[in-house]
């Protein structure tokens, strides 16, 4: 379904179809009228409903919620002498550094095993499937849309002591008492969340390698590469892009998930998103929620740059395939 | 598509290994929504419904089933109606204004839930607007609009410009070649959009949680049954949920796929028969 | 009081006035001006990218030009925009709208123009309209159940249903099989005889141009040529560029010398020819491949009008006879002879070619354009 995040502002940001030469309906740039760009710009137009939407409900929220990150706490209320204390307490709080550490850890750990699992998967649908292709396809796709919060239920379920793994190594005599260790932590938290994201990583590396013509691999190995070669110096470059895109989706949304860790994360387990929304929720500290998050935020957009950074000095950053 | 199949073991083992992953739990979920005593561990003791009769009968369920309903049905409709004509505005565009008002309409994607909601609720108690179902409606809006987007856009962007050319050229002017001529291609992906549009809705609870107001939908329903001691019927819930938004994308599905073979037909004038 | 609502086109006169046309740095078009007469079939020939096309689309109204003007029957139409011109375009491509069946495609004009007079006159006109182009009994198909023929004469139809004043089509013939391809050739003359009406149409087959067009506008880089019938282009090119692209004559660039009687005299390797025609000085000489004679050497015997000697470089069968590629002394490019026979000469042997002197002709040869 959805490519990854910034192969799709790519693709929708370099629209098809000639900007000059024939073909180009309704164009003249320097017309004898004058008004020449006028016929470019209307179906623009079109957009503004929902742009006011986007704008008004989307874009002035996170300004407001700005403008509380710099503001007074008081009791589920915020008041005006401007301060930058929230940011302070925010960095300074020692269970803040400890929860950012397990919302990078959840997040990195989870985005890896997306992609590690996800990447071969891909290559099979791509290269090796055969008939088996829709099927699988299908399949993968039904899964995605399993919802939420059935999975978080379904996975406290099978790793809990009551759960079928435990009831079952019990009956199967393999135990004497349920394993505690499966549930209440990280681990279960990123085996929810891969569950959750795995699907979407694959069809997005899925639609990343279509392009990549059968022929291209036949090439590398009549030119003498093995299958690891062939990962390493072919595959592996073109995908480098569309793999780091779907990391960092991944990352940021594991990171801030909040629901997850608060059913199977336990004590040890717990993340920045759940004490953010406690801080908002319970404790009525808007402030430092506001901060917490915008300190987040801020987190995402540098890994975001950075990695952008990285690919385009490796120039992997823009490969278009001629298929 | 070329079809010479690699063989590699390897990889295959990461499918099997992937599928068994994604689906045993859920199966796992079902199987004891029809089991007769109510646990989740084996061995299965007996099938029975009454799981599900409890469900129906309670009045909770049923309305929180019809608030979801409610919004996302309006959800489904307003993003069919702004979606389709922002998704016309960003395919036909060629202004440098194009990539900025792209970048406002796609951002919600990669921001998460948390954030959005989050904002929002400082924007409603700013602006002193009770919660209820009408703002989350409005949340899953901004929510779901990307997803909307990212459809119609690769549907109206595959379409030949050739045809619209031919609308005008027969006299049909800016908004009667978009009636007649652009949407009666793309509708069936259109309504492929308005279903998913409408699933995600159906299913949304990170957003949602922060706008709510004293009604409940049906994910706000299972989250609070969650955070109660364990009540079997959740299985059976839990199963029902699955049911609803797994049909509603099928059918998004289906229809996605059934209007691109349309475009393909149109664009390159050949049928593959004869 | 009845309106005529038969399909048709108008015989509407179209000036083309000093239109030019920039796609940023690229000169599609420059200073073109045309005038298309009242009911005339006239064919804008040239080769990829020489501007035939986006000048279609201007007089179509799907383009604007940078600068220069249109005209329909006397009237600017230059800022009018596609859908409001009583022009009709059929395009390259099979452009039937997926979503509706024959009928529903050919009315479309008609519905969107609302002056139908009820849905028994469009249909009405609907019928007639593929009566026009063969095709009645075609109402319910749908465009997947037609053959790329079929289809472009549903466009045709289409276009013609609307009483446009002109029509316009777009090389509608380059994406069809060859034997439909000279079908269609023929339906277009034939719908052109029956309804009189400006046809404006664009290839880069001359073969087409000269077999269908009452005149032929040739085009290079956003230029006009040579304006003429298919008589006057093929046998008296007005430059290099048309010879070369109509009838793919040879043409050799000579320094032609007066002499004392009407020919004059060119130098090619080391034998002197003699040619008609009053160009001197730098010129080209151009010769048609089927007008040149080829025997092999060692016959020995000199004929009158043989001119130079030779080798065959390349042969190939042509069906009615042969097609010569021949290495000449003092010539860069290989000559090109279309000679009938049945016995072709091969590769490498010794021949000798000529023409008689009124099958050549000699153009001048501007300095700077080669």
């Amino acid at each position: 379904m959805a490519a990854d995040q910034g192969g799709r502002l790519r693709l929708v940001a370099s629209a098809p179809g000639p900007d000059v030469g024939p073909g180009s309906a309704g164009g003249d740039p320097i017309g004898a009228t004058g008004r020449s760009t006028d016929r470019r710009r209307r179906p623009l137009f079109a957009a503004v409903p929902a742009l006011v939407w986007m704008l008004l409900f989307f874009v002035l929220p996170l300004v407001v919620f700005a403008i509380y990150s710099v503001l007074t706490a008081g009791l589920y209320e915020v008041s005006t002498p401007l301060t930058l204390d929230p940011y302070r307490d925010a960095i300074t709080d020692p269970l803040n550094r400890t929860l950012a550490r397990n919302s990078v850890i959840v997040g990195v750990a989870t985005a890896t095993v997306c992609i590690a699992v996800g990447l071969p998967v891909a290559y099979w649908l791509r290269f090796a499937a055969g008939r088996w292709r829709l099927a699988v396809l299908f399949l993968i796709t039904a899964s995605m849309f399993a919802s939420y919060l059935v999975r978080i239920y379904a996975w406290r379920s099978v790793l809990g002591s009551e759960g079928i793994i435990n009831s079952g190594l019990v009956s199967l005599g393999l135990i004497d008492e349920p394993l505690s260790f499966l549930l209440y932590n990280r681990g279960a938290v990123v085996i929810a969340l891969v569950h959750i994201f795995l699907p979407f990583v694959v069809l997005v590396l899925y639609a990343a390698m279509t392009p990549m013509s059968d022929g291209l691999l036949e090439a590398g190995r009549d030119l003498g590469a093995g299958s690891v070669m062939l990962w390493r110096r072919v595959v592996m470059p073109i995908m480098a892009a569309p793999c780091w895109n779907a990391f960092v989706f991944v990352f940021i949304l594991s990171a801030a998930d909040y629901v997850t860790p608060q059913f199977l994360g336990g004590r040890e387990g717990t993340t920045l998103g759940v004490r953010i929304q406690a801080a908002f929720i319970s404790v009525g500290n808007w402030p430092l929620a506001a901060a917490t998050s915008f300190l987040m935020l801020g987190g995402f957009v540098l890994l975001h740059l950075a990695g952008s950074f990285v690919l385009r000095r490796l120039r992997l950053n823009d490969l278009r395939l001629a298929t | 598509m070329n079809e010479r199949r690699q063989s590699s073991p390897v990889t295959a083992v990461f499918v099997v290994v992937s599928l068994v992953f994604l689906f045993v739990p859920l199966l796992v979920v079902v199987l004891f929504s029809f089991n007769s005593i109510g646990s989740l561990s084996l061995p299965f003791r007996g099938f029975s419904l009454r799981w599900y009769r409890q469900v129906f009968e309670s009045p909770v369920f049923r309305s929180s089933l019809r608030s979801s309903a409610i919004v996302a049905t309006a959800t489904a409709v307003s993003t069919l109606i702004l979606g389709t004509l922002a998704a016309y505005a960003l395919s036909r565009a060629r202004t440098r204004w194009r990539a900025p008002l792209a970048l406002v309409l796609f951002l919600p994607l990669t921001l998460p839930g948390l954030f959005i909601g989050l904002s929002l609720l400082v924007l409603f108690g700013e602006a002193e607007v009770s919660l209820s179902l009408t703002t989350v409606a409005i949340a899953h809006l901004v929510y779901v609009m990307p997803y909307f987007l990212l459809i119609a856009v690769a549907a109206l962007q595959r379409l030949d410009p050739a045809l619209e050319e031919a609308g005008a050229d027969l006299g049909a002017n800016g908004w009667l070649v978009f009636t007649r001529v652009t949407l009666p291609q793309v509708w069936p992906v259109l309504m492929g959009a308005t279903f998913l549009a409408f699933a995600l809705s159906f299913d949304e609870f990170v957003i949602t949680f922060f706008v709510i107001g004293p009604e409940s939908t049906l994910p706000m329903f299972i989250f609070s049954s969650l955070r109660r001691t364990v009540d079997p019927s959740i299985n059976a819930i839990s199963t029902l949920l699955l049911a609803i938004t797994l049909a509603l994308f099928a059918g998004s599905f289906y229809l996605t796929l059934r209007g691109g073979r349309r475009s393909v037909i149109a664009v390159t004038g050949e049928t593959g028969s004869a | 009081m009845t309106v005529d609502v038969t399909p048709t086109v108008g015989e509407a006169r179209v000036d083309v006035v000093d239109v030019t046309r920039r796609f940023g740095d690229v000169q599609a078009l420059d200073r073109v001006s045309l005038t298309i007469g009242q009911g005339e079939f006239l064919t804008l020939l040239g080769p990829s990218g020489c501007g035939k096309s986006t000048l279609l689309r201007i007089i179509g109204g799907f383009d604007r030009p940078t600068s220069g003007s249109v005209r329909l029957s006397g009237r600017d139409v230059t800022n009018q925009p596609a859908y409001k011109r009583s022009v009709n375009m059929v395009f390259q491509r099979p452009t039937l709208f997926p979503h509706l069946d024959v009928a529903g495609n050919v009315a479309f004009g008609p519905r969107i123009a609302g002056s139908g007079g009820g849905r028994a006159q469009v249909r009405a006109r609907v019928d007639e309209a593929l009566a026009m182009v063969r095709l009645s009994g075609y109402q319910d198909r749908r465009s997947h159940e037609l053959s790329g023929g079929q289809m472009q004469r549903v466009a045709l139809a289409r276009a013609i249903v609307n009483r446009p004043d002109v029509l316009l089509l777009d090389e509608p013939l380059s994406a069809l099989d060859l034997t439909i391809r000279l079908e269609m050739e023929e339906e277009l003359r034939r719908l052109h005889r029956e309804v009189g009406g400006t046809f404006i149409y664009v290839t880069h087959d001359q073969r087409e141009a000269l077999a269908l067009s009452d005149r032929v506008a040739v085009f290079d880089a956003g230029r006009v040529e040579q304006v003429g019938t298919p008589d006057d282009i093929y046998h008296r090119p007005a430059t290099s560029f048309v010879a070369r692209l109509v009838g793919d004559a040879n043409v050799v660039a000579v320094d032609a010398e007066s002499t004392d009687g009407p020919h004059a005299c060119v130098r090619i390797g080391d034998r002197s020819i003699a040619v008609d025609g009053d160009t001197r000085g730098p010129a080209w000489l151009v010769v048609k491949p089927e007008n040149v004679r080829v025997r092999a050497t060692t016959d020995g015997v000199i004929r009158n009008g043989d001119h130079l000697t030779g080798t065959v470089a390349d042969v190939s069968f042509r069906g009615t006879g042969f097609s010569y590629r021949i290495a000449v002394a003092g010539l860069t490019e290989l000559v090109k002879a279309e000679v009938t026979g049945e016995r072709p000469l091969p590769v490498g042997d010794e021949v000798t070619i000529g023409w008689t002197s009124s099958a050549a002709s000699l153009l001048a040869r501007p300095a700077t354009r080669s």
